[in-house]
């Protein structure tokens, strides 16, 4: 039996749907991504597999238990880091740790085992003191996680953990996060950083409340296959961009961080013939070259879809 | 000027956009207003008195009517028993027992002196303090009416042999209608409390929330942050106090002999200086827990207890009349009263004025004050 | 196991608090302030009316009149004027609340043992002290009027004295204002304290998304309210005997009856106002909106209309059923009969049941709002 396993789980909110008949599984020790927009879905599907919010149809199978039968059950086999940390401010890290393990059951062995092992992995020893608003982003980060781990749950969900963290913190976070799958723990988290989306081993993509596409990383971008992906590095990229839409084979163009990424139609074009013809516009361009896609260009492409 | 209006602009855009706060301050100080309006009065009428009637003659029962006609008291309870005094007053069913011993009829037609109780109800001292009176007026006038030889209720001749008597009148309340006196006393309280707790969580919900920064980099000073912040609240804090006179005015025949703008003017003083309490509070605390407790010290019971809404304050001892000065709704009060019920003018209430405009300035000082040490 | 979590949340709850000094401060200190101020504020005498004399008489009679009124402490005589009209420049100047005419010829009627009528003019406007002030000056001059029957003749001095009034208040003989008003404001300043604080720290945590990550863990709703309402009721309690030692010891209120049935019984008040609290949470999303409904749609009703300052019975009848459905009605009833009258559960025991059922309403409303899982 999968760890997760969720068959047509729908939530209405008054007119709004906020999802709509979604199904998938995830199996035990896998990072499972949930990626989508703000507003997509991905926080409100958390939140009743968590057993925080009852489905309006459809059902949900976490660790076994039935999301809508037994709620508390749920939340027995899992651990849970939101949005916004959910340390508190006023108490200590050691503090912070003390409570959620008391809540957690943990007696005073296995506390103080867990404890040694949190603080490793956080990176916090000699750090059991601070208080947890004075932690910067990076190191409160893993000290939620840390605290939501502190029960050893199987499943572990992550609702937008790395929000307003620096990069090096985000790497580092992840890494915890691999770490954590390879003991066997179930991961399912979401975001809305791509880019940190390609660590994981399955993806699911919402849009609208649906599920437009799941599969592994490599799967998914499958999409691509017949469709080069080039980058077009130049200082006028909007002027490029323009001009592009115009030329033959060019299915779309959209701006990334200062470069163009264009999608060819299909492999027949060739990347010298695209600087040919921008440079034939006046457009100079520093260079273009195919470049594999990214999960990125695949939000993208879905969600134009529609 | 201008970062004042756009200050004033967003803080408006995030009032609008919660709903139930907007409405609370817009329309629950009139709905208030009537319901007190109408339940409260000063009046002490209805006083609940056991009678216990040992002589059970003629000129005892009339003794009896003579309490109930009076239209102060309302007959309750014979008492029958020894306890039953107890009871009654234990069980608040009475606020006063009669005793008319025996033999009171006999004592007084041989020209004795017949003792006569009256036992009141003291844990509350006003509604006690009325009682007495009363009773004590109700004896007095029976008194001379069953001297030897004057026939029972002869009102007229027992009146005659009374050398002196007192006439009243009563200027501008002839009534002395209570309400009169309390809608004046519930505005200015329902508009302080309003205003005091709409400005006192604004600023510390932006030092819990972590937007202090962006308070600290917007490029306007302090005293114009401070005034865009609140010239929203301002507004609804007006609009409301408007609703609250048009319903006193309308339902409880509040007369209005004064100047619209005499009163405009005090209100926008008295409700500036409000406001500026507030905020004054915000600047202070760290929580919002904490701001709402100090504002609430500061501004619910103290607005009740020492605007001399209630209580007299003359009086109070020295050091609390002293406090007094430092409660904007002890001249509130008076200019409002003075305006409604005499018509008063600007001059008349220069003091009044000045007083508010003074407590206004100097609270909004020490609000800048205090924000800008926290900004530099 | 149970209890570990429970207890957890609880010691959470304390360090956060202590953490928080200036809220313990205030907590502990707002109340004795509070007390203090009313306590003394709390008078119903009225005294030092200023009142202005208008004698057009001149006479020994009327000085002796007028001098009633110097000597007692519920007048001072600003200034005798002579005609009416200047007197009554003072009232509209508000110099003065009454203006006393004592019209001419005074003095001979009251030599020749005839009557005379002299006028009050009051300033309507301060109706309270007013008719305070109007009924001492009515008992003055009745007083004076009986001085003058007896001095007269014999029969005139029987008629006078033929009812012999014995005026006699149990439970508070000196009419002390503050006897009465501080056991109210030990209810009040509970109500204050308890309801706001549990309010605001349930919403602080909804506000922060604490509350979230609570309700994602094993913790039963009953121990997360248990636990998040435990703190502010032990505050409450000891806010319970810090007042009642000040008034007590410093006030001179008397408590003449059972302390720990007094305790008992705030411990179930105090109940009530942490379910207010509790309700008052599950009803609001910021604090804000904690805040300004639980001032405006409770405490400020609350005040009004308990009995605290102004009578319940004094109000018309579909307003008194309105005030059967408030706690501190009923523990105002509590307190006053505890303190001032000394009875005991014999002649409270209904307030005792109303409140102890409405704290158990409310709360039960509020449990039942407080879900873990949203539907």
């Amino acid at each position: 039996m999968a760890a997760i396993e969720v068959r047509r789980l729908t939530r209405r909110f008054g007119e709004f749907l906020a999802v709509d008949d979604v199904s998938f599984d995830v199996q035990k020790g896998e990072i499972f991504g949930f990626l989508g927009s703000n507003g997509a879905g991905k926080s409100t599907t958390i939140r009743m597999l968590c057993g925080l919010l009852r489905p309006t149809s459809g059902t949900a199978h976490v660790g076994g238990v039935d999301v809508a039968a037994d709620p508390e059950g749920v939340k027995r086999r899992i651990g849970y880091m939101s949005q916004r940390f959910s340390l508190y401010e006023l108490l200590t890290v050691d503090q912070n740790i003390a409570f959620f393990g008391g809540i957690y059951g943990l007696d005073r062995g296995r506390l103080a085992r867990r404890r040694e092992f949190v603080l490793d992995m956080a990176g916090l020893r000699g750090r059991e003191q601070t208080l947890a608003r004075d932690l910067s982003g990076g190191w409160r980060q893993r000290l939620a996680l840390g605290c939501a781990v502190l029960h050893e749950p199987p499943i572990l969900f992550l609702d937008e953990p790395t929000g307003g963290v620096d990069p090096l913190s985000r790497r580092q976070f992840w890494r915890l996060i691999d770490e954590l799958s390879a003991a066997g723990v179930t991961v399912l988290v979401t975001t809305h950083y791509l880019d940190e989306a390609e660590r994981c081993h399955r993806v699911a993509l919402i849009h609208a409340g649906r599920l437009a596409t799941i599969g592994r990383v490599a799967e998914v971008k499958q999409i691509f296959a017949d469709r080069p992906i080039l980058e077009i590095r130049t200082e006028r990229a909007v002027e490029a961009m323009q001009a592009l839409e115009s030329v033959a084979g060019v299915e779309k163009t959209s701006l990334f961080g200062t470069s163009v990424h264009a999608v060819l139609a299909s492999r027949a074009i060739r990347p010298e013939t695209v600087r040919e013809t921008l440079a034939a516009r006046g457009i100079p361009v520093a260079s273009v070259e195919t470049v594999p896609p990214s999960l990125e260009d695949v939000f993208l492409d879905v969600v134009e879809r529609g | 000027m201008r970062m004042l209006l756009a200050v004033a602009r967003k803080e408006l855009r995030q009032i609008v956009r919660d709903r139930r706060t907007v409405l609370i301050q817009a329309f629950v100080p009139a709905f208030f207003l009537v319901v007190f309006g109408y339940a409260l009065s000063f009046d002490i009428r209805h006083i609940a008195l056991a009678v216990e009637d040992r002589d059970g003659t003629p000129q005892s029962r009339a003794l009896v009517s003579a309490f109930v006609n009076s239209g102060y008291f309302d007959f309750a309870a014979a008492v029958r028993g020894p306890r039953w005094q107890d009871r009654l007053l234990d069980t608040n069913e009475a606020r006063a027992v009669l005793v008319i011993p025996e033999g009171f009829a006999r004592t007084a037609s041989t020209g004795g002196s017949a003792p006569v109780q009256v036992i009141v109800n003291g844990d509350n001292a006003n509604t006690a303090t009325a009682v007495i009176g009363y009773a004590t007026g109700i004896l007095h006038s029976a008194a001379l009416q069953f001297a030897p030889g004057s026939p029972m209720l002869d009102a007229r001749r027992g009146e005659a042999r009374v050398p002196l008597v007192m006439e009243p009148r009563v200027w501008y309340n002839p009534e002395l209608r209570s309400a009169l006196f309390l809608v004046p006393g519930l505005i200015a309280y329902i508009s302080m409390l309003m205003a005091v707790t709409s400005t006192a969580l604004s600023i510390v919900r932006e030092k819990e929330s972590g937007t202090m920064e962006q308070v600290r980099m917007a490029p306007v000073r302090t005293v114009p942050f401070l005034l865009g912040k609140t010239l929203p609240y301002f507004c609804i804090a007006l609009l409301s106090a408007g609703l609250v006179f048009l319903a006193s005015m309308a339902l409880f025949d509040l007369p209005m002999r004064g100047s619209w703008l005499t009163l405009a003017g005090v209100l926008s003083l008295y409700l500036a200086g409000a406001l500026a309490t507030g905020l004054l509070v915000s600047t202070v605390a760290d929580t919002q827990q904490v701001a709402f407790q100090i504002a609430l010290l500061v501004s619910l019971l103290p607005t009740l207890m020492l605007s001399g809404f209630i209580f007299p304050i003359a009086s109070m001892p020295a050091f609390l009349q002293a406090v007094t000065h430092i409660v904007p709704a002890r001249y509130f009060l008076v200019a409002l009263r003075a305006i409604v019920l005499k018509g008063s003018s600007v001059l008349q209430l220069l003091p009044q004025i000045g007083a508010l405009a003074v407590y206004a300035l100097v609270v909004l000082g020490l609000a800048s004050v205090r924000l800008s040490r926290e900004r530099a | 196991m149970r209890g570990a979590r429970l207890g957890v949340l609880v010691w959470k709850e304390f360090l956060e608090l202590r953490l928080n000094p200036r809220l313990f401060g205030i907590v502990i200190v707002a109340p004795i302030l509070q007390l203090t101020l009313l306590g003394y504020a709390a008078t119903t005498d009225v005294r030092d009316v200023p009142i202005v004399v208008a004698d057009g008489d001149r006479t020994r009679p009327s000085r002796d009149l007028v001098y009633r009124f110097e000597a007692s402490r519920h007048f001072t005589v600003v200034a005798t004027v002579t005609t009416v009209g200047e007197a009554e420049a003072f009232l509209e100047q508000g110099r003065a609340w009454l203006a006393l005419g004592i019209p001419p010829g005074y003095g001979r009627d009251m030599a020749r043992g005839g009557s005379a009528v002299v006028q009050v003019a009051a300033d309507g406007t301060d109706a309270n002290s007013i008719t305070a002030a109007l009924g001492y000056a009515n008992a003055l001059v009745a007083g004076y009027a009986r001085e003058l029957v007896a001095s007269r003749s014999a029969s005139d001095a029987a008629a006078a004295g033929v009812m012999d009034p014995r005026i006699r208040v149990w439970f508070n003989p000196e009419l002390e204002s503050r006897v009465f008003m501080i056991p109210g404001v030990l209810a009040l300043v509970l109500l204050v304290v308890t309801a706001n604080l549990a309010a605001m720290a349930i919403v602080r945590e909804k506000e922060v998304g604490t509350l979230e990550q609570l309700n994602v863990t094993p913790l039963r709703r009953w121990e997360l309210i248990v636990g998040k309402l435990l703190p502010y009721g032990v505050i409450g309690m000891i806010d319970v005997l810090l007042v009642t030692a000040v008034a007590v010891f410093w006030f001179d209120v008397p408590l003449r009856g059972s302390f720990p049935l007094l305790f008992a019984l705030s411990l179930v008040y105090v109940l009530c106002t942490l379910a207010l609290g509790l309700f008052v949470s599950t009803i609001s999303s910021t604090q804000q909106q904690a805040m300004l409904t639980a001032v405006f749609f409770f405490l400020m009703p609350m005040i009004y209309l308990s009995g605290f300052v102004f009578p319940v019975e004094n109000m018309p009848q579909p307003i008194q059923w309105l005030t059967y459905a408030i706690p501190l009605r009923y523990f105002l009833v509590i307190l006053r009969g505890i303190f001032l009258k000394g009875v005991g559960l014999e002649v409270l025991w209904p307030q005792a049941t109303a409140l102890a059922a409405w704290g158990a309403v409310v709360f039960s409303l509020a449990v039942l709002r407080s879900t873990k899982t949203l539907k």
